[in-house]
């Protein structure tokens, strides 16, 4: 059994890894690239070799390259060597302008450096000559550029990534000289009143922590790191932005951490467990504020994150789908041909054939006119009214679903020798039904139960939409309308994972469910 | 009268000797049975049937032939905005005609809903029944091997696992952003994988048959594959390549309309029942005549084909010809 699910997880990776290559060379490779650029106005105004370079700066913006230019690398240079002043010194001016000159700009110094360094970093160096006229004048935006290009390519894209996958906090993650004293210790939780695990050194002040957000208890130990957002959320990391909370700021007397121990209080909204290194340099204000260099903070806001929306809303229309659906689908077996059994069965190819988008939006027409239920999540008055809606979206389906199959597999069952036994042993039909019969048809759907449950935190795309849940259903399509390829990623990533646990769990479960399933190849009857 | 005329005969002209037909008595008289003729009778003899194939042939009719008579334009009135949105009432105001044309009002770009839901539904029964031939014909030819051959099925089953682990809108999404949502793109992303799907149900029923004793026995007399597979295995599977069809068919439209929907279907140039709900659905509430036409006729669509699939099935399924 162990070497069995071993070798379905190895199998289960493998294909992750493949999936993600693929949709990686899909998106970053046989995308035509010039698409981000179809209603962007700058990129318009701008022409010749300004929109070049304009051009470069959005690639490196949407992940495609890094890229380096040589003004930049030449302000570097100055500001190591004299300080925030440099832009007055009349060399730099003279270098910065020395590649204006196709002719002579390879023999200033720092152009060599700037050529010798990149070269070796395995980069691309791209000259763009001067675009003058005929008669020698610079046209607009024609002014030479000196540039370093570095392509990803797909393997190293694909090895980085899952390289930092999995993000531990470690002493040695800072990577900072001036800090000495680095260490993980117990402490006294100041915030929560109970004790929490502090690190130095490491990226997270708070590595271990409690406080009044479910699950109540958290840890900066090891985070999963599904990439970053391109441009839907400017560069912020994709699991943040589905574990955020979605709703208002929530202002709260506090210490700040060198307040601790007097009477000051401030009224502010900042989430001390969030505290996270700062590499810069820390104002003046945050250092009467803060002790140490842990000074970059989120803020506490009320509401779900988006995940817990999703997976709220998503999971009581599962409890109710098969607490209603199961039932159903036995009455109606049982009363073969009858009333109800044709109800359900009208019911059943209404849900099937009709296209789920247009139910939908019938009953949330109804549920807003009759029963005058919030029609958008955002402007309901009463927070739990707005999940009504969404949730019997999402569950009429599968109610539907599940009645289906459970009927199918029920009168499947019917004529079986254990229910004529049953039957001349004089069961009541009612026994028999209830218990015999619905015992073996649910053998075909236990495997499904783990997949509709982790199903939840896919979110859904158009109840979502519908009803403006702020879910994780739409960050895919978001992300595909904005060219967001981080996100693209990141949600392959998510979906396929899920999918691939799902499937295995099922097995599992179902071999648990009914013991005459064996996984094993060897053992059991399968060929 | 007529007693008597009837007990004068005699006996001998009512009975004569035969002789013993060793010919004769091999021949098993039973009724003349023809599988596609039973199917028929099966059909037509509910009455919902003949409603429904009317009804089909009425939408069939309407979607392909009305846009020849009434060419529908989505930019006849763009330059006129006064023209846009308007309810049935207003729209044969402003147009000062009676016509069938503004009978459904007028939409976002003062276009009429009337005419544009038929040359919508035409597009998108275009789709759906390219798309369900495409991923049939391929689905079906390799499911068939796929269950047949043991070899290929290792290979396949390892191409199944990676690729049915892709969400199937994902894959559709990332297809369409990359070449494009012209119709033509729009049919290879749908069929790039979606015949895998049913290639794999496919598989599982021929190895069902496969091994059936009858099956088996055909093999051992020498019977050629392919021979096996043509008289043993697809007859057998005629009611499970209909139904399968009969779930297709809907399935496209409704995936059309849902791709739409959350902006990955069709190109605003390829007027599609689909293109229509994503445009009216941010104002449903307030232009309702632009929405629920197409909703209806896309539902109505989709519940016919389901229906008349369905009852295609269950008549191609010889256990229902007693």
């Amino acid at each position: 059994m162990k070497k069995y699910l071993a070798k379905r997880i190895l199998f289960s990776i493998f294909s992750l890894l493949v999936v993600v290559m693929t949709v990686m060379l899909l998106v970053y490779t046989l995308i035509n690239r010039n698409v981000i650029f179809q209603q962007d106005d700058t990129w318009n105004k701008k022409a010749s070799n300004e929109r070049t370079i304009y051009e470069y700066n959005k690639y490196q913006d949407y992940g495609y390259l890094v890229y380096e230019n040589y003004s930049n690398y030449l302000r570097k240079q100055y500001q190591e060597k004299l300080g925030d002043d440099y832009q007055n010194d009349p060399q730099f001016k003279e270098d910065l302008k020395v590649i204006q000159d196709p002719a002579t700009f390879q023999e200033n110094e720092y152009v060599k450096g700037f050529l010798k360094e990149y070269a070796a970093k395995g980069y691309t160096v791209k000259y763009l000559k001067p675009d003058t006229s005929k008669s020698g004048k610079v046209r607009k935006g024609g002014q030479a550029f000196l540039i370093a290009v570095h392509e990803k390519n797909p393997v190293t894209r694909l090895w980085s990534y899952a390289a930092n996958f999995f993000n531990i906090d470690t002493t040695n993650k800072v990577k900072d000289e001036t800090l000495t004293d680095r260490y993980v210790r117990f402490e006294k939780d100041p915030y929560s009143g109970l004790f929490a695990i502090v690190g130095s050194g490491t990226l997270h002040k708070y590595l271990l922590y409690f406080d009044g957000r479910f699950p109540f208890i958290h840890q900066n130990f090891i985070k999963i790191n599904l990439g970053t957002s391109y441009t839907r959320y400017r560069n912020q990391e994709i699991t943040t932005v589905i574990n955020t909370p979605t709703g208002d700021m929530i202002t709260k007397r506090q210490q700040y951490p060198n307040m601790l121990g007097t009477d000051e209080y401030a009224d502010t909204a900042i989430d001390f467990h969030s505290l996270t290194y700062n590499y810069g340099e820390v104002s003046p204000v945050e250092a009467k504020q803060f002790p140490d260099k842990y000074t970059v903070y989120s803020f506490l806001r009320s509401g779900f994150t988006m995940i817990e929306n999703s997976f709220v809303i998503g999971i009581i229309a599962t409890i109710i789908a098969y607490l209603l659906g199961l039932p159903l689908g036995i009455t109606m077996a049982r009363h073969k041909d009858g009333i109800i059994d044709k109800l359900g069965n009208a019911y059943i190819i209404f849900i099937m054939a009709v296209p789920s988008l247009a139910y939908i939006f019938m009953f949330s027409a109804l549920g807003t006119s009759l029963f005058g239920l919030p029609y958008k999540f955002a402007n309901a008055q009463v927070k739990i009214l707005a999940y009504i809606l969404p949730v019997i979206s999402l569950a009429l389906p599968s109610i539907g679903g599940l009645m289906k199959w459970m009927r199918r597999y029920m009168i499947d069952q019917m004529n079986s020798d254990y229910v004529k036994f049953a039957r001349a042993e004089g069961l009541s039909e009612k026994e028999i039904f209830n218990i015999h019969i619905s015992r073996n048809a649910f053998i075909y759907l236990v495997h499904g139960i783990p997949g509709s449950i982790l199903g939840c935190l896919t979110g859904a795309i158009i109840t979502e939409r519908v009803y403006g849940v702020p879910g994780v259903g739409n960050l895919l399509t978001e992300a595909i309308n904005q060219h967001d390829n981080g996100i693209i990623v990141a949600m392959t990533v998510f979906y396929t994972t899920l999918s691939i646990i799902s499937i295995i769990l099922g097995d599992l479960l179902l071999a648990k469910y009914d013991p005459r399933i064996s996984l094993n190849a060897d053992k059991g009857g399968g060929r | 009268m007529n007693e008597n005329v009837n007990t004068s005969v005699n006996q001998d002209d009512l009975f004569h000797f035969i002789d013993t037909d060793t010919i004769q008595s091999e021949k098993i008289i039973a009724p003349r049975y023809s599988y596609w003729r039973s199917v028929f009778r099966v059909f037509f003899r509910k009455k919902t049937n003949i409603v429904l194939i009317a009804f089909f042939l009425l939408i069939i009719l309407s979607a392909y032939l009305l846009p020849m008579i009434w060419p529908y334009d989505p930019m006849e009135f763009v330059t006129n905005a006064p023209s846009f949105n308007l309810n049935p009432t207003k729209a044969m105001q402003f147009h000062n005609s009676h016509s069938l044309k503004w009978l459904l009002g007028s939409g976002p770009t003062g276009n009429s809903i009337f005419y544009g839901v038929f040359a919508s539904s035409r597009i998108s029964i275009t789709l759906a029944v390219v798309c369900a031939t495409i991923n049939m014909i391929i689905g079906i030819i390799l499911g068939a091997i796929w269950g047949y051959s043991k070899k290929f099925d290792a290979f396949m089953l390892v191409i199944y696992n990676i690729v049915a682990n892709v969400p199937y809108i994902l894959l559709i999404s990332v297809l369409v952003y990359i070449i494009g949502s012209g119709f033509w793109p729009f049919v290879f992303a749908l069929t790039v994988t979606g015949w895998l799907g049913i290639a794999y149900f496919f598989r599982t029923q021929v190895m069902i048959i496969r091994d059936r004793e009858y099956s088996l026995a055909s093999r051992c007399l020498g019977t050629p594959v392919l021979r096996v597979i043509n008289k043993n295995i697809l007859p057998f599977l005629t009611s499970v390549i209909v139904t399968i069809l009969a779930t297709e068919l809907p399935s496209y439209i409704s995936m059309e309309v849902f791709l739409s929907f959350i902006g990955v279907g069709l190109s605003a140039s390829v007027p599609s029942l689909g293109r229509m709900i994503q445009q009216a659905q941010s104002a449903f509430l307030i232009y309702p005549w632009e929405f629920w036409p197409p909703v209806a006729v896309a539902s109505a669509i989709t519940i016919i084909l389901y229906l008349l699939g369905q009852n295609l099935a269950d008549a191609t399924d010889p256990r229902t010809h007693m």
